[in-house]
């Protein structure tokens, strides 16, 4: 894979009269990742969904595409479906898709073999000549779906791509935001609130809140930082003796009593510790049952990221 | 361009296969001739009741009584009170009163005594007032009795001579330096243009306004502009719709000639061309439809205006007043979210093209007014003024100011349209006051 990010934003800006939406933010969006884009509402996700969408153009910083400087060239490459959308009204869907494609510079045929190929894989097919007004909702956000995809963009920003659809339609648009990543390298921007998605979807996260970016990474990564060395502990034996014994080293986060002398604990144990090292000593303590990483999801690593920055961040 | 073109053609082909426009673009010349029909036939229909006149001849002065029959006064003049379908007259020596008059089959009673020698006035009373047609006619007769009296006891010519004699000027006008002729009867030829214009312009303007509301609220908006800019998805709406409208014009000038040549070639063929050239009196010999309207003093404009010249401007002046409007109501669209919200935006920007239409009504009774001039210029009124001072002639440079401003105007509009539309289609929430909008004239072209 080529090392030069998909998308790379430097020190990006964007105020609209006093409000600044956007703080210079900077990202790199490795190419053929998911990308998840978090924050809480009105933090700033749709200004910049909309500065790499091409819709507008940061006040400030850069914006780059596979290293080149943003242009009008990249139309053909992106695709967009925006969080809040909806179709021409008086169009048929199968010649609404056709305007899209042909906007992102596809021919006719090319458009039409593409459309029929979507139509049944998301079982939409039969609705070509249907109007935009018969289609139920879900109808419409696959046909939307379809008309960002269509052109098989090598960058495809996805906002909301979720919401509203029933969770048999959701796991099927899950499976294919999977697909164009596996199959065609597409390099996908995903924002959303929905946690359980980019825990699903996303290999690569960056949190804006404020305008401002306060966490990029990995997820694994994010996850085992958010994690800070904490582990779940079961074992049988007693609690008050272990945790005496546990001395300065490792802290206690959490117990739990199971009964019969069973506990459940998690602790957080230093950098200095390795896992196997603790392991080893508490055998000799107590009687392990099982031991294991603290399962970090993404929510918490979240808080956790939004919480240390208001503790460090007086504004 | 080539996406701009693409926008383009989606503006247009989803407006013109729409069954409606298809409808009104083909049935429109035939409803238009079909209400002037529709106003005549009523106009018609209204003298179908007959009209009874009562003529009070106290002292014979049109009259005589029958002989043998006392009672029964006979006109003088039998030809001057000839039977109508829709008049009567019956000669009476007595007035009668009020009651008895009501009582009677009479609609309307005129009483005679010697002044109207002199004065040539007469007084009719009604109950229900008599229609212009019937008014018309009794003036006629009583005129041409009266005047036969007069011809008799001051002159020692008969009446035969007289009336050869007797001479009506019809006047000509004609501009001396362009040598154009009747620019009175030419005006109103302008004027429906200009009413064309007026009806074009605000239709389809309102058609971009609505278009910009739809794409904006159901936010398609943000999809085309991540492809198209801003400026140019207005600007190829309002060319799509523009055309549109310019569609429509080609269409209903195309058919009114046909329906034109079509009643013609059924004039002649049916025997009607003949019915109306009697009716006319028309001295002319015309057996073909185009002479008869050319021997007509009010239909003759028909042939004397020059059409291409009027369509060809009608056609620039159309687009150009429609892209100055419509950018208006583009941007008015891009800053509202809904129809209902555009009201109190709308009616500053309806002002100019309202008040260019009424003023139309002076600017065809006096097209060289200071007031028709400064129409003719003025960028927001001149697509409608122009139609009126190109039907009766204007000179050249006149025409090439006109539009050199309006273009100009055009260019600035657009431009200061795109700014606020740029702005407004991605704005959700409040309603902008006008003073927002015009800060975002100041917006930095991001």
């Amino acid at each position: 894979m080529n090392d030069t990010p998909s998308l790379e934003l430097f020190d990006v800006s964007k105020r609209y009269g006093t409000h600044i939406a956007l703080d210079g933010v900077s990202l790199e969006v490795p190419q053929g990742s998911i990308f998840g884009l978090l924050g809480p509402n009105g933090a700033g996700k749709t200004t910049l969904i909309r500065m790499v969408a091409g819709i507008t153009a940061p006040d400030q910083g850069s914006i780059s595409f596979f290293g080149e400087a943003m242009s009008s060239e990249h139309i053909s490459s992106l695709g967009y479906l925006p969080e809040e959308r909806g179709l021409y009204k008086n169009m048929r869907v199968g010649e609404q898709a056709m305007y899209f494609a042909r906007l992102r510079g596809m021919g006719k045929k090319e458009a039409e073999i593409e459309l029929t190929d979507w139509f049944e894989r998301l079982e939409v097919d039969g609705w070509w000549d249907k109007e935009v007004a018969d289609l139920s909702k879900g109808m419409a956000q696959k046909i939307q779906f379809i008309v960002a995809v269509l052109h098989k963009p090598k960058f495809l920003i996805l906002d909301e791509p979720l919401s509203g659809f029933d969770p048999i339609n959701a796991s099927r648009i899950r499976a294919e935001i999977n697909r164009l990543r596996d199959e065609f390298g597409t390099t996908i921007l995903l924002s959303t609130h929905d946690m359980s998605s980019v825990d699903e979807l996303c290999d690569h996260v960056a949190l804006i809140n404020n305008g401002k970016k306060i966490l990029e990474g990995q997820v694994s990564a994010l996850r085992e930082n958010a994690r800070a060395g904490r582990i779940e502990l079961q074992f049988r034996g007693n609690l008050i003796g272990f945790t005496a014994a546990l001395g300065a080293g490792a802290i206690l986060h959490e117990a739990l009593s199971l009964g019969d002398n069973i506990h459940d604990v998690v602790l957080g144990l230093p950098p200095s510790i390795p896992i196997e090292k603790f392991l080893k000593w508490a055998t000799s303590e107590v009687d392990v049952l099982s031991c294991t990483p603290k399962v970090v999801n993404m929510d918490e690593v979240f808080l956790h990221a939004v919480n240390s920055v208001s503790n460090t961040d007086p504004s | 361009m080539n996406r701009w073109l693409i926008v383009v053609g989606r503006e247009y082909k989803t407006r013109v296969r729409k069954r409606a426009f298809i409808i009104s673009t083909l049935l429109g010349p035939f409803l238009m001739v079909g209400v002037v029909a529709a106003i005549l036939f009523i106009g018609m229909s209204s003298t179908e009741m007959n009209s009874k006149v009562l003529i009070v001849d106290h002292n014979n002065l049109l009259t005589y009584n029958m002989p043998g029959e006392a009672d029964v006064l006979l006109p003088s003049c039998q030809e001057c009170f000839p039977e109508r379908i829709f008049l009567e007259y019956r000669f009476a020596s007595k007035a009668l009163d009020t009651e008895a008059f009501l009582e009677s089959e009479f609609t309307a009673m005129i009483e005679l005594d010697d002044g109207i020698m002199q004065s040539a006035k007469a007084l009719l009373k009604y109950e229900s007032p008599a229609p212009m047609k019937v008014q018309s006619a009794v003036k006629r007769d009583l005129g041409e009795a009266i005047e036969r009296l007069r011809v008799k006891s001051e002159s020692t010519l008969d009446y035969d001579t007289y009336k050869k004699l007797k001479v009506q000027i019809g006047l000509v006008t004609q501009n001396i330096v362009t040598e154009d002729r009747n620019i009175e009867n030419k005006s109103v030829i302008g004027f429906v243009f200009s009413v064309f214009m007026f009806m074009f312009i605000l239709i389809y303007g309102m058609h971009v306004m609505r278009g910009v509301i739809e794409e904006k609220s159901n936010r398609i908006v943000e999809v085309v502009i991540s492809v198209v800019k801003p400026e140019h998805l207005m600007g190829a709406k309002i060319a799509g719709i523009g055309l549109v409208g310019l569609t429509q014009i080609a269409v209903w000038s195309l058919l009114s000639w046909l329906l034109f040549l079509g009643f013609g070639a059924y004039a002649e063929t049916s025997g009607l061309l003949l019915k109306l050239m009697g009716e006319q009196g028309s001295q002319v010999g015309a057996t073909d439809f185009l002479t008869f309207i050319q021997s007509n003093e009010k239909l003759g404009v028909l042939l004397q205006v020059n059409w291409g010249m009027m369509l060809g401007w009608c056609a620039f002046f159309y687009l150009a007043g429609f892209a100055l409007y419509a950018s208006l109501f583009a941007a008015i669209g891009a800053a509202v979210e809904q129809e209902s919200d555009a009201q109190y935006l709308l009616l500053p920007a309806m002002i100019p093209l309202m008040f260019s239409y009424v003023v139309n009504i002076f600017i065809i009774e006096s097209p060289d007014s200071t007031l028709a001039t400064f129409c003719s210029f003025f960028p927001f009124t001149s697509p409608i003024t122009m139609m009126v001072k190109l039907s009766v002639g204007v000179p050249w440079w006149h025409v090439a100011i006109s539009a050199i401003i309006l273009i100009m105007t055009v260019l600035l509009m657009v431009k200061l349209a795109g700014k606020i539309y740029r702005t407004g289609i991605l704005m959700y929430g409040k309603k902008p006051s006008l003073r927002e909008m015009a800060r975002w004239l100041m917006y930095k072209n991001t």
